[in-house]
């Protein structure tokens, strides 16, 4: 219960400080800030262009445009490779590509504020929590196959069921994302793809459970079968540092601040909240199994 | 034990001949699906693909069989109680269930070859590597899966359990398999190449594997 109290707490404080204290990255630069939904101003800039060609991108901008000594000022109205047509207040002068010698845009710039990032906070920790509640589970396998004692077999079906209930969290903040980022809602590249099969594994996992009759055999099954599929956990995790992959990956170093502070309170929550549902779901197991003894015996 | 599985094959002919037909089948499957694509393609690229998609789902046929057999007659039983160590017993299996396997693949590959790569420019000299990969990816295939048709032939959805088990466990098996053949159907200085990558892949993962499951097959095979 305080596990889950501070996992809360934790969790909540962490998004609190991704989103009003750490900051948000700009996405990329907005020329018409009306297309856009929250866009910032963010000041005026002056862009120098050394090649007319360089100017086509700039078409409505207000432009300087140095030729032979002289400069045109006026309002661009198209450039390419032979010549640039600008508008000035005493019409529209043609000026050949030979002639440009250099060009200023003056504009404004805005920005975007990146809120898509902000799932970080949240998709990053629970994903990390799948892997560690994940390994528990291998781990508790091993003791079950070494010792006999069903206790570990209970913990590691437990651990198993709160991986899924990660894992799921993660596929659908990971899907979110994608779509907000590479603007597709899934993708086959080497993490998704591995990360889509560790779920096939979990789903797996509970089929096999669930289709054997035999308790022993049921956690023997389990319980080898949570080791093997343990297997594509490091292949998953590591996978976008060996192979090209579009998954960004966290540098050492890369985070700083405010942003590096809610990440670690977010994975502390996250880790909190994982134990959280570990026990309570484990204190309702164990009910369970109680309540069972207690009508066996009442039947005799 | 591997000679009694071999001896029954020669004698009711029965794994081979389904895990046969059924990729022969396969082939009209992959025509059909093909037959609206025309030839705006090129079949060297797929070829990897398709011929490993037919190999994974024929030895799911075929080790669902060879564990059923063990099972309906009651030998399984019977071996447990014979003073046999069990990592004999996991080896004898996966090594009948290799050897149909590849004599499945070394019929279907050139049946798929006459079908589908007819008038392709082939390159002979790496085409040659196909059967090293052939033969990697089978060694893993054969024992994970034994490993799991053991375990699957015990629950109520035989069939259902061991696909589920068995594809998500092989995807990176498959994903190296399938590159190393593609390289090597493709050819060249780079095929062979990608030929390597893949097999590496497929290596590491029959190392690991294969040491997972002959140290997991005891406590399978005494549930």
């Amino acid at each position: 219960m305080i596990a889950l109290v501070l996992g809360g707490v934790l969790t909540l404080g962490a998004f609190f400080g991704a989103f009003f204290w750490a900051g948000v990255p700009d996405f990329g630069f907005v020329r018409t800030a009306e297309q856009v939904d929250s866009v910032r101003y963010k000041g005026p800039f002056e862009q120098p262009i050394d090649e007319a060609r360089y100017l086509a991108n700039y078409a409505g901008y207000t432009v300087e445009v140095e030729t032979g000594g002289e400069s045109v000022r006026g309002e661009l109205v198209s450039a390419d490779e032979d010549s640039v047509e600008v508008a000035t207040d005493s019409g529209a002068v043609t000026i050949d590509a030979a002639d440009f010698e250099a060009a200023t845009v003056f504009g404004s710039e805005y920005g975007r504020p990146d809120w898509g990032q902000k799932i970080f906070y949240f998709h990053v920790p629970v994903a990390e929590i799948s892997f560690i509640v994940f390994a528990f589970a291998a781990f508790y396998a091993v003791r079950f196959l070494m010792t006999r004692n069903r206790e570990y077999d209970t913990k590691g079906r437990v651990s198993m069921e709160v991986t899924l209930v990660f894992v799921g969290l993660t596929m659908a903040t990971g899907i979110l994302w994608t779509k907000a980022a590479w603007g597709v809602w899934w993708d086959w590249e080497p993490r998704l793809t591995t990360y889509f099969i560790l779920t096939l594994l979990v789903v797996a996992y509970f089929v096999l459970r669930n289709s054997v009759e035999d308790e022993e055999r049921r956690a023997v099954y389990g319980a080898v079968f949570s080791i093997l599929a343990f297997i594509d956990v490091p292949i998953s995790f590591f996978i976008t540092r060996l192979i090209p992959s579009n998954h960004p990956v966290i540098e050492r170093g890369g985070l700083e601040g405010p942003m590096l502070i809610s990440f670690i309170v977010a994975q502390i929550g996250m880790i909190a909240l994982g134990y959280a549902i570990y026990q309570l779901r484990m204190g309702e197991v164990q009910l369970q199994e109680r309540i069972e003894q207690a009508k066996t015996l009442l039947e005799r | 034990m591997l000679r009694k599985d071999i001896v029954m094959e020669l004698r009711t002919k029965e794994m081979i001949m389904s895990m046969g037909l059924y990729s022969l089948l396969t082939m009209v499957v992959y025509f059909v699906a093909l037959s609206q694509a025309g030839s705006s393609f090129d079949p060297r690229d797929i070829a990897a693909g398709l011929l490993w998609l037919a190999f994974i789902f024929t030895s799911m046929l075929g080790l669902n069989r060879s564990l059923v057999h063990e099972k309906d007659q009651g030998c399984l039983e019977a071996l447990l109680l014979s003073p046999v160590d069990r990592p004999v017993i996991f080896f004898a299996k996966a090594g009948g269930n290799l050897i149909f396997l590849l004599a499945v693949e070394a019929l279907t590959l050139p049946v798929f070859g006459f079908l589908f790569l007819q008038g392709t420019e082939l390159d002979w000299s790496s085409l040659a590597l196909i059967p090293l990969a052939l033969i990697a990816g089978s060694v893993g295939i054969a024992g994970v899966g034994t490993l799991l048709a053991t375990m699957s032939v015990n629950t109520s959805g035989k069939d259902f359990v061991l696909a589920m088990l068995f594809i998500p466990l092989m995807y990176p098996l498959l994903l190296g398999a399938v590159t190393a053949t593609g390289g090597a159907i493709v050819g060249g200085a780079q095929g062979v190449s990608v030929f390597w990558t893949g097999m590496a892949w497929v290596l590491g993962y029959d190392v690991i594997m294969l040491l997972a499951s002959y140290g997991l097959y005891e406590f399978i095979v005494g549930a």
